[in-house]
Formats: structure tokens, C-alpha cells, sequence
């Protein structure tokens, strides 16, 4: 039986079953060191930086002094939630099973949280290194030749399906 | 923090009447990016501040067409806490004084 890709939840529970290509699954998995290099700070250049920038914003951005408080207390904690939603990402990529060119995980709801903060964070590194400065930079679709193009759209895709998925946990408790 | 309740003492309470004259709220403001998928910021404003759908979804859209809006107001650490955990969701949120 071919399962249809995308996320759907499974239960009250909130778990969640990932359907995906293998080759995408592939390609988040290079994804996941270029996050982590960033997130360590280990990522150099001006392209590094400004990915970094937007992973990490500006609290105060009239007020140096507040800012730098607010990065003394706030920074540890950011960038270890983000190491967390990385490694239960990657540990979820290796405990999935591949068949027939699709991909398929089962989520705990904390684990398909921890995707979703990963594909957002994915789709923002994308984006910046291929340059949407503009909505309008969407219209063109993705560039075929250029892989971090094609796969930012892909994480569009991925990141609605997510969201939709665990969507239905809010409106159960909500 | 404690669950007792202090004794106040008159000298206290009159400093911090005149503290709170010019203690104006913090307004945690998210900002408009063009990269943020419109359904991610419903679903984490309704998921961080409990809003329902159609609250969270005029507050997508008020970040989307004017570029910014007011998500929560209160003291600064409760403000400062609420922007660190749309920071910690990949927003950009700033905080601001009311």
C-alpha cells in the first residue's frame, strides 16, 4: 500500500507519521550540519552571519545595553533549544525506514515540534543564502539549477504539512 | 517567587506608586519577513499566547500588510520573556516601550 506523502497526526496523543522521499530525506539530512555550524557560532563569513543574525534577533534594537543583557541571558538558552530540535531531528532521520523511494517516521507530538523548529530554521538559512530579500523573490518558483533553491521550496511544502498536522493538537485543546 | 504575602511598609508603596508613573508597559511587537509562512506565525502565536484561531490569524495578517504588530504588553520581564520565546520560534520580535 502506497502511503500519500506529507504529515498527518495519528492520534490524541498528537504523534505524528512523516511520509517523504527518500532523496529529501537525504538532502535534510546535509541540512542539519549547516544549521549546526551556525547555531555553534563554528559558520565564518558575512553569509554565516547574517543567517546567524536572523536566527538569533535583536530584543532591543535601540538599546545596546539592554541588548547585550538580553543576549548574556537569553542567548545560552536560545541557541541549546536549538541544538535539542536538532539532535531529536537528526535521531528521527536515522529511525525512520525507507521503502520504495518514500521515507516514513512515526513522531512523538515533542518530535514533530522539534521538525518543525528545524525546517522553520532550515527555510530561514535557505532563504538567506539564496537571497529572498522580497515576497516577491517567491513568484519566480525554484531555481532547478540550484539545490539550496529547490530544497527551500521543498521546506515550504514540508513546513505546511507540519504545521497542519499539528495544527488539529491546538484546536483539540484549544 | 514567594506565595507569602510581604507586609508592606508606607514608604515602600509610595515609591513604587511613583515608580509605576513613568513604568509604562513593554509592547512586544513582531515584525513582518518575507521568508515566515503566514500559517507558522498562526500557529505559534496561538500556541505561545492561546489565542484563538481567528485572533491569531487578524494578528498574522496586521504583521503581513502593515509590517509589524503588538502581540503582548506587560511588564518588561514578562515582555522580555515572551519575545525570547518567538525568538526561540524563529520570529522576529522586538520589545518596545508602550
Amino acid at each position: 500500500m502506497s502511503k500519500q506523502r506529507g504529515a498527518r497526526r495519528l492520534d490524541e496523543q498528537g504523534s505524528v507519521e512523516l511520509v517523504i522521499g527518500t532523496h529529501e530525506r537525504d538532502a535534510l539530512a546535509d541540512l542539519a550540519p549547516q544549521l549546526r555550524a551556525v547555531i555553534e557560532g563554528e559558520a565564518e563569513g558575512d553569509l554565516a552571519t547574517t543567517i546567524r543574525e536572523r536566527l538569533f534577533p535583536t530584543a532591543y534594537p535601540d538599546d545596546p545595553d539592554r541588548q547585550a543583557e538580553y543576549e548574556e541571558l537569553a542567548g545560552d538558552d536560545l541557541a541549546a533549544g536549538r541544538r535539542d530540535a536538532l539532535a531529536t531531528f537528526e535521531r528521527t532521520l536515522e529511525a525512520g525506514r525507507s521503502e520504495r523511494g518514500r521515507w516514513v517516521a512515526r513522531l512523538s507530538g515533542e518530535e514533530a515540534e522539534a521538525w518543525l523548529a528545524v525546517v522553520n530554521d532550515g527555510r530561514l538559512l535557505l532563504a538567506t543564502a539564496v537571497g529572498i530579500t522580497d515576497e516577491s523573490c517567491w513568484d519566480e518558483g525554484p531555481d532547478p539549477e540550484d539545490p539550496a533553491s529547490v530544497l527551500l521550496f521543498y521546506l515550504g511544502w514540508l513546513e505546511e504539512e507540519l504545521v497542519q498536522a499539528l495544527q488539529h493538537g491546538l484546536d483539540a485543546t484549544g | 517567587m514567594s506565595t507569602e504575602a510581604p507586609v508592606l511598609d508606607p514608604t515602600e508603596v509610595q515609591e513604587t506608586d511613583s515608580r509605576s508613573a513613568h513604568d509604562q508597559p513593554w509592547n512586544v511587537v513582531v515584525w513582518n519577513d518575507p521568508v515566515t509562512l503566514m500559517s507558522y506565525v498562526v500557529f505559534v502565536l496561538r500556541k505561545l499566547f492561546g489565542h484563538d484561531e481567528s485572533t491569531a490569524t487578524r494578528l498574522m495578517l496586521q504583521i503581513h500588510h502593515e509590517g509589524k504588530a503588538v502581540v503582548s504588553s506587560g511588564p518588561r520581564e514578562k515582555s522580555e520573556h515572551d519575545v525570547h520565546r518567538l525568538h526561540a520560534h524563529g520570529l522576529q520580535a522586538t520589545l518596545q516601550r508602550g
